[in-house]
C-alpha cells in the first residue's frame, strides 16, 4: 500500500467550511424603540438635527428622511454599523420600502442611540489582525487582488465599483498594499 | 494518492477570521461614503450660495449705476465715471460700426505663430483652430475682428427662436454651460466628433466667463457656425452679456489677452451677444433654452420682441421709469428681511419656505436715501424721487400691447430663472433676476405650447444634469469641475428624432485620475473652506456685535448654539455650521472649548487673514475691501475707461466715493490717501488695478500651519499624514 502522501495543509482535509457566522450576537432581538433610553447630551441633539437636515430632500423641509437614507446618516455620524445592524433598527423592512418609507428626527433617535450603544466597532488591531490573515508571506502586505476578491464576495459584499473607489492608489507597483497604512487610511476618514 | 485538493477559498481555517475583517472593512468603507456625502453636500452649499450671491451683488451693482445715471447732473464726476458703460443705446448705422470695427489695418506680423483665417471660412479651418487652441496659441486680433463681424452678420439673420428638425434621423447634441472652460469642449469633441453636416449641435448659452478660454470657445462655436449654419445654433445665456462679463472675468481676460484691440473686440461682442438667438425648438416638441420659464412666458411674444436691443438683459431699452430689483446689499435686517427667509440653501431639493410677494408688486428701490448721505461734495441730487413704480401704475404704457416692461421681463425670465419643487412661481431672489418656477407652471407652459420637454442649463450639478419636474424639465451642465478640481461632472444630451434624451456624462482633466478619491473630495472641501473664511473674516464686525448680543455676561464666549446661530444671522447663506465647526474652529480657540463654548475674539485670530501692509489701514475699510472685492474691482473696470488696467488718483477716489455711497458707509478721505499710498509706491498718480487688488488679496494662514492635520476631526484618531501634499 503506497504510504499516505503528505497532505497539502491546506487540502480539503479540512472539514467543509462552515456556514459564515453573522458577525453581531447570534439571536438579535426584535428591535422595540420604546426600551431605548435616550443618553444624547442636548448638544449631541442639535448636532444630529444640523446633519438630519442636511440629508433632508423633501420638498417642505419636514425633516423626515427615507429608510434608505438612515444608513447613511448614522455613519455620517461617525457610528459604522453593519448593514444587518441597520435593518434591524429600521425593523426588517422590505427592500421595496426602503425609498418609500420615511422616518421623522423623532424615529431617528431611538436608531442611532442603539447602534452607538452596541459594543464593538473594530479597533485599529482588529482590522490589523483581520487583514494579517491574507498576508501570505508574514511581511506586511497582502495582494490586492486578494482583498477585492475577499472585499466582493465575504461578509456584506462590496460592489466592484465599491471595491474600486476603496483600493484606489492603495497598491503599489505589484499590486501589493501595506496593510497597516491601509487600515489607518480606512479609519482616518 | 491524496483526496482531491479543492481550489476552494484556502483559508478555511481562518474563515470566520477573514470573514470578520472583510466585514470591518466593508462597515468602516461604507462610513467613510456617508461622512464624504455628507461632506460633499456642504461644500457644495458653500460654492453654490458664494456663487449666487455674487450674481445678486453684481445686478445690485449695474441698477446702483443706473440710478445714478438717471438720477445724477450731467456735469458730475461720477456720472461721467460710468456713463460709458450705458452707451448701448447710442444710434449708430451699422456703415459706422463697420467702420469701427474694421480690421483691414490691423496688420499680422511675420513673427505670428497662430492660425491665419481667409474668407468664407472652410471646415479645415474651423478644425484647424481647435487643434491651434488645443496646441495653446492664440488667434491674431485681426483674424478675430473678421470673423466676429462675418457671425454678427450670420446671426442678424437668424429669428429669436431656432426652429429645427431631427429629420433624416440625424440626432442632436445639446451642450450646457461651458464657462470658457476649454478642455471640457475638447473633451466632448473627442468623445462625439466635432459639429458637421452629420453632427448637429446646439450650445446652450454661458459660453463665457469664470474659465480662462473664455474667447476660444466663442471662437470655435462661431467658426462652426458660419461653417456649418443649418446645423450649428446658439442660444443666448446669462453670461453673454457686457455686464455680467466686468464681473466674472470674461472683460478682464479678452483685454489681458488683447491688448491692443480687446476693447474694440469687446464692443463687438456686445452687439454679437445682442443678436444671440434666445431659444430653441427641436421638433415643435422639445423647448431649449438657457435660464428657464416664469409663469407669464409666452414663445409668441418672444418671437417678436427686437432682441438685439437688449444688449444686457439686466436694462430694457428705455432707462426711464424702470423697475428696480434688488436690496441694499448690507442692510438686510431691514423690514425687506422677511423675503429673505433661508433655511437652506434654495435648491431644487431643499428650496425655501416662501413668504415673498408677487413680482408685480415690487416697489422701485429708492436709493435716494443714499445719496443724501454721501460725503461728496459735487453730487447734486434731483428732487424728482423715483415713485413706486410698477406695471399697474404705468399708465403711460397701457395702451401698448406688449410693453417693454413685459418684453424685458421675458427675456430676463428666459435667461435667468431656476426650476424649484413647489408649485407657483416666485422671484428669484438669489440670483437677483428672473424666477423661481414650479411643476405646474412647466405643466400649464407645455400645454399651452403643445411641448413635451424643456432642456435649460444655468445650475451646476453634480453628475452634469439633473431631470426634475416629473422628469419634464432637465438641467444639463457641461462644465466639469466647476467648483474645483473633481466637484462635479459635465454632461451633453443626445437627441434623436424619437425626442428620448440620451446623456453622456464625462469629466476633464487629468489630475482627476492620479488623485485618490479622498484626494480630490479633499480639494474641493480645502477651496470652499478658504473661500468660506474669507467671507467670515470680511464680516468681522458684524459677526462681533452678534456675539456680543448673545455673551450676556461679557466673557468674550459665546455657547456653540449661539455661536453658529449668530454667524446663520450675519452670513445667511443657509449652512450647516454646527457639521462644520471642526474646520472652522481651529486651533485655540478650539481646544479650550470647555462645555463647548467658543472664544470668539480667539476665533478671529485663528482665521487670522490678513494681506500684508494692512496694519495701518482702517478695519472696517479693509473688512469692506474684502467683502466686496469682486464689486471693487468690477467698478474700476468700469473707470478705467482705456481699459490700461490704469486708474489716476483722482478716479480712484471717486470709484471709492461712489463705493461708499453704495454701500451707506462713511469713508474718509483720510483713509482712502492710506489706501492710494500703500499701492502706488511709485507715486505717479497713477494706480495698477492688479496691484492693488492682489495687495489685499487675502493670504491663509492656515496654510502655514501643519499641512498633516486632518480636516475633519470626528473620530479621535489623526492619521492623515499618508494624505500627502494637500495642495497637489
Amino acid at each position: 500500500m503506497a504510504p499516505k502522501k503528505k497532505e497539502e495543509p491546506k487540502a480539503a482535509a479540512a472539514p467543509a467550511a462552515p456556514k459564515p457566522p453573522e458577525p453581531e450576537r447570534p439571536k438579535t432581538p426584535v428591535f422595540d424603540p420604546a426600551t431605548v433610553t435616550l443618553e444624547f447630551t442636548p448638544e449631541q441633539i442639535e448636532d444630529f438635527k444640523d446633519s438630519f437636515q442636511l440629508f433632508d430632500t423633501t420638498p417642505t423641509n419636514e425633516m423626515k428622511i427615507t429608510y434608505a437614507q438612515c444608513g447613511d446618516l448614522i455613519r455620517a455620524l461617525g457610528q459604522n454599523p453593519t448593514n444587518t445592524e441597520i435593518m434591524n433598527v429600521l425593523g426588517k423592512p422590505k427592500v421595496e420600502d426602503m425609498h418609500t418609507k420615511m422616518l421623522d428626527f423623532d424615529q431617528f433617535l431611538p436608531m442611532h442611540q442603539h447602534i452607538c450603544k452596541a459594543k464593538d466597532c473594530g479597533t485599529y488591531e482588529d482590522f490589523v489582525e483581520g487583514l494579517r490573515v491574507f498576508d501570505k508571506e508574514g511581511n506586511g502586505t497582502v495582494m490586492g487582488a486578494e482583498l477585492r476578491h475577499v472585499l466582493a464576495t465575504l461578509g456584506e459584499k462590496m460592489r466592484e465599483d465599491e471595491v474600486d473607489q476603496l483600493m484606489q492608489n492603495q497598491e503599489d507597483a505589484n499590486g501589493c498594499i501595506n496593510y497597516e497604512a491601509f487600515v489607518k487610511y480606512i479609519m482616518a476618514s | 494518492m491524496g483526496c482531491g485538493v479543492s481550489k476552494s477559498n484556502p483559508f478555511h481555517k481562518n474563515a470566520g477570521k477573514a470573514i470578520k475583517s472583510a466585514v470591518l472593512i466593508q462597515r468602516w468603507y461604507r462610513q467613510f461614503v456617508a461622512r464624504k456625502e455628507m461632506r460633499r453636500r456642504y461644500t457644495w452649499h458653500i460654492f453654490q450660495s458664494i456663487e449666487y450671491s455674487g450674481e445678486q451683488a453684481q445686478i445690485k451693482l449695474y441698477n446702483f449705476l443706473g440710478y445714478l445715471m438717471d438720477n445724477f447732473t450731467p456735469a458730475s464726476n461720477e456720472r461721467n465715471l460710468i456713463s460709458h458703460i450705458f452707451r448701448d443705446n447710442e444710434v449708430c448705422r451699422d456703415a459706422e460700426w463697420e467702420r469701427y470695427f474694421c480690421y483691414k489695418n490691423i496688420e499680422v506680423p511675420d513673427l505670428y505663430s497662430g492660425p491665419h483665417l481667409t474668407f468664407p471660412l472652410t471646415v479645415e479651418q474651423a478644425v484647424g483652430l481647435v487643434e491651434a487652441f488645443r496646441n495653446k496659441k492664440q488667434l491674431h486680433s485681426r483674424y478675430v475682428l473678421q470673423l466676429l463681424l462675418e457671425t454678427w452678420k450670420q446671426l442678424r439673420l437668424l429669428p429669436n427662436i431656432n426652429r429645427i428638425s431631427t429629420c433624416h434621423s440625424k440626432e442632436i447634441t445639446i451642450c450646457g454651460d461651458l464657462h470658457g472652460q476649454l478642455e471640457d469642449l475638447l473633451l466632448i469633441f473627442y468623445k462625439n466628433d466635432m459639429p458637421s453636416l452629420e453632427k448637429p449641435y446646439l450650445f446652450n448659452g454661458d459660453f463665457v466667463d469664470r474659465g480662462k478660454d473664455s474667447i476660444e470657445i466663442l471662437i470655435i462655436l462661431f467658426s462652426f457656425l458660419l461653417v456649418y449654419p443649418s446645423e450649428v445654433y446658439l442660444n443666448r445665456g446669462n453670461h453673454e452679456d457686457h455686464i455680467v462679463n466686468l464681473r466674472y472675468g470674461f472683460t478682464k481676460e479678452v483685454l489681458s489677452k488683447y491688448r491692443m484691440h480687446g476693447k474694440r473686440i469687446l464692443k463687438l461682442l456686445q452687439k454679437i451677444f445682442s443678436w444671440l438667438p434666445l431659444a430653441t425648438v427641436i421638433d415643435q416638441k422639445v423647448l431649449v433654452i438657457h435660464g428657464g420659464i416664469s409663469n407669464t412666458t409666452d414663445l409668441s411674444v418672444l418671437a417678436r420682441v427686437d432682441r438685439h436691443n437688449y444688449n444686457s438683459a439686466l436694462r430694457p431699452p428705455k432707462k426711464r421709469h424702470q423697475r428696480e430689483v434688488g436690496e441694499s446689499i448690507d442692510s438686510d435686517e431691514e423690514a425687506g428681511s422677511t423675503n429673505k427667509v433661508l433655511q437652506r440653501r434654495p435648491s431644487l431639493t431643499s428650496p425655501r419656505t416662501l413668504t415673498r410677494n408677487c413680482f408685480q408688486n415690487r416697489s422701485l428701490q429708492d436709493f435716494s436715501d443714499r445719496l443724501k448721505a454721501n460725503t461728496v461734495e459735487e453730487v447734486e441730487v434731483h428732487e424728482r424721487l423715483p415713485g413706486p413704480f410698477g406695471p399697474e401704475n404705468d399708465t403711460s404704457q397701457s395702451c401698448e400691447s406688449i410693453s417693454s416692461e413685459d418684453e424685458w421681463k421675458q427675456i430676463l425670465d428666459l435667461l435667468w430663472s431656476d426650476p424649484m419643487a413647489q408649485d407657483g412661481c416666485v422671484p428669484n431672489e438669489v440670483r437677483g433676476g428672473g424666477c423661481y418656477w414650479g411643476p405646474d407652471v412647466t405643466e400649464d407652459f407645455l400645454n399651452r405650447h403643445n411641448l413635451q420637454l424643456i432642456i435649460r442649463s444655468h445650475e451646476c450639478k453634480q453628475e452634469g444634469y439633473e431631470f426634475c419636474h416629473n422628469r419634464k424639465v432637465l438641467t444639463l451642465f457641461s462644465a466639469s469641475n466647476y467648483y474645483d478640481v473633481g466637484s462635479n461632472r459635465g454632461a451633453y444630451v443626445k437627441l434623436g428624432p424619437d425626442l428620448v434624451p440620451y446623456l453622456v456624462q464625462y469629466q476633464a482633466s487629468s489630475m482627476i485620475r492620479e488623485l485618490s478619491v479622498r484626494q480630490s473630495a479633499g480639494r474641493s472641501e480645502r477651496s470652499a473652506n478658504k473661500v468660506l473664511r474669507e467671507q467670515l473674516f470680511a464680516h468681522k464686525s458684524d459677526l462681533i456685535c452678534a456675539f456680543k448680543k448673545l455673551d450676556i455676561e461679557n466673557k468674550g464666549r459665546v455657547s456653540l448654539a449661539n455661536w453658529a446661530s449668530a454667524v446663520e444671522s450675519v452670513m445667511r447663506l443657509g449652512l450647516p455650521w454646527r457639521i462644520m465647526r471642526s474646520q472652522l474652529v481651529t486651533g485655540r480657540s478650539a481646544d479650550s472649548s470647555i462645555d463647548n463654548s467658543i472664544d470668539y475674539y480667539e476665533w478671529f485670530n485663528e482665521l487670522a487673514i490678513k494681506g500684508a501692509n494692512a496694519d495701518h489701514i482702517d478695519q472696517s475699510l479693509l473688512e469692506t475691501l474684502y467683502r466686496h472685492r469682486s464689486t471693487l474691482e468690477t467698478i474700476f473696470r468700469i473707470v478705467d475707461t482705456d481699459n490700461s488696467g490704469f486708474i489716476t488718483m483722482e478716479d480712484f477716489r471717486q470709484t471709492w466715493k461712489l463705493l461708499s455711497v453704495y454701500l451707506k458707509m462713511e469713508i474718509t478721505e483720510d483713509a482712502i490717501s492710506d489706501l492710494a499710498v500703500t499701492i502706488d509706491s511709485n507715486q505717479d498718480g497713477s494706480i495698477d488695478i492688479e496691484e492693488f487688488m492682489e495687495a489685499f488679496r487675502l493670504t491663509d494662514k492656515k496654510s502655514r500651519l501643519e499641512r498633516g492635520r486632518s480636516m475633519f476631526m470626528g473620530t479621535a484618531t489623526d492619521l492623515t499624514k499618508l494624505e500627502g501634499d494637500p495642495h497637489i
